[in-house]
């Protein structure tokens, strides 16, 4: 089998069955989903009735309420590893390191995109959004950032799988890491909702897709080292 | 029996008498304390050996770096010839382990832990299914095949995990503590496989503190205490060589060191 199939056949194995034990543990899914929600509702509350305040905040409170939800859905994912000595399995498969890292940003991206399906639409109808024309745009600039804020975060939650203080620190390390993304995925939010005025929304996508390209392959040649003890 | 001599070991594929596992002077350190303190053996193919020892004596340690889970701190150790520190991904293509963890998911039937192994175990996609209702067969949990792991007992996850062993054919099978949780019949199929494995050509290194079992599959013994190797035994142990510790030295396996 050449590489490429290997790479392919294993990213899909690995990525399917986190995401069928992800939707079958119910409670994790519930748990995610409705942070999600409550962020955006807190923070509909906190602004007040005011339309055009709503509307300004609302790009950034979209993917406040992905990545917080993000967050626990990706360390969620390598937290089913840990449950029954699993991760030293994993790593003792006969694949390439690359090959397991690749099946779980795609079960990650999975679950950001859900995520991402939930609330662009929570937003809409919370903060009154218009967004019939900017749709297709939303889409891919939700799907752009979920490759990226899963490329380093399952990167990152393999890097702390076999620490105490796992659950503290994925979020610290994650963060400050993400933040170029979380920079362009928002206002290339903020303009495609606004219509594009200034057209900048292009040149934002581009830094999307190079961060997500950058990630993906530090994500590879790094990940090996999470899966050594 | 002649002692065995040591192999100049070529890069390609291991001949008949390339040792299926070798350490020499194995040490591995958990924050500076050795769990291995300089291990020199070997075990030759198609043999079964029962790695024996108190708590803490090395025993998992000793399979883990063979498993290519640890990495040696210092010495070297091999499989098939093969070292596991500079081509680990060859090593993992020939070992089938069994950690004392079983590694399932709880979220996950029986059948789909198994097809997941199968997966990345290289198992070539029109066997697969055969191969893991002959497992589920073999370990006694065909009917469960879609129940879901989290609602198994201990010794039906211990089965589940041996029945994950049947999916491809291992050169070299690692087992820790395989009779942990089983009951007197669970037991007896983990002799039976254990036979079936020795008898189609695989060597078989077994951790375990179930000593009665030995007569039923194992062709000879090693005992760890405190990291280092100090007994070697057991019948038909003329593939089996290993030295004890701290002066390696290769000799019979019959005569253990210190008797």
């Amino acid at each position: 089998m050449s590489t490429l199939a290997t790479h392919v056949s294993v990213a899909r194995a690995i990525a399917m069955k986190d995401l069928r034990a992800e939707l079958r543990g119910r409670q994790a899914v519930t748990s995610t989903l409705f942070l999600a929600a409550l962020t955006l509702l807190i923070f509909g509350f906190a602004l007040g009735p005011d339309q055009a305040r709503l509307a300004t905040a609302a790009p950034g409170l979209l993917w406040l309420a992905v990545v917080l939800s993000g967050v626990l859905a990706l360390g969620r994912i390598h937290h089913l590893e840990t449950d029954d000595g699993a991760f030293e399995l994993l790593a003792l498969y006969p694949v390439p390191r690359s090959a397991i890292y690749l099946g779980k940003v795609l079960g990650g991206v999975a679950a950001m995109v859900a995520l991402g399906a939930l609330v662009l639409p929570l937003t809409v109808i919370l903060y009154s959004l218009d967004p019939a024309g900017s749709l297709p745009g939303l889409v891919v600039v939700i799907v752009l950032g979920a490759v990226g804020f899963a490329a380093v975060g399952t990167l990152y939650a393999g890097l702390t799988i076999r620490l105490r203080a796992r659950e503290v620190l994925l979020p610290l390390l994650l963060l400050p890491v993400v933040a170029p993304l979380l920079l362009a995925a928002v206002t290339a939010t903020t303009g495609l909702i606004a219509g594009d005025p200034f057209g900048e929304v292009s040149a934002w996508l581009q830094l999307l897709i190079g961060y997500d390209l950058v990630m993906l392959l530090a994500g590879g040649l790094v990940y090996g080292l999470a899966l050594e003890e | 029996m002649p002692p065995t001599t040591i192999h100049v070991r070529p890069a390609g594929v291991p001949d008949e008498t390339t040792p299926a596992a070798e350490t020499r002077d194995l040490a591995r350190l958990f924050r500076r304390s050795p769990a291995l303190a300089g291990v020199t053996l070997r075990v030759q193919p198609g043999r079964a050996i029962a790695v024996l020892g108190p708590n803490g004596a090395g025993k998992t340690t000793l399979l883990r770096v063979l498993a290519t889970s640890l990495r040696p701190s210092f010495g070297t150790a091999y499989v098939d010839g093969i070292d596991v520190a500079l081509r680990p991904d060859e090593v993992r293509r020939r070992v089938a382990v069994m950690p004392h963890a079983t590694g399932l998911y709880d979220d996950l039937t029986a059948a789909e832990n198994l097809r997941f192994a199968a997966d990345l175990g290289g198992v070539p996609r029109p066997d697969r299914e055969d191969r893991i209702a002959a497992a589920l067969e073999r370990v006694g949990l065909s009917a469960e095949r879609n129940a879901r792991v989290s609602r198994f007992s201990a010794g039906m996850r211990r089965r589940l995990a041996l029945g994950r062993l049947m999916l491809g054919h291992p050169r070299l099978v690692l087992l820790d503590e395989p009779y942990a949780a089983l009951d007197a019949d669970a037991m007896g199929t983990v002799d039976a496989l254990l036979d079936e494995w020795r008898a189609g050509g695989a060597t078989i290194l077994v951790a375990t503190h179930a000593d009665e079992r030995l007569s039923a599959w194992a062709d000879g013994w090693l005992r760890l205490e405190d990291g280092l190797l100090v007994e070697i035994g057991g019948t038909g142990a003329e593939g089996v060589v290993a030295v004890a510790t701290p002066q390696p030295q290769i000799g019979s396996a019959v005569p253990a060191a210190g008797q």
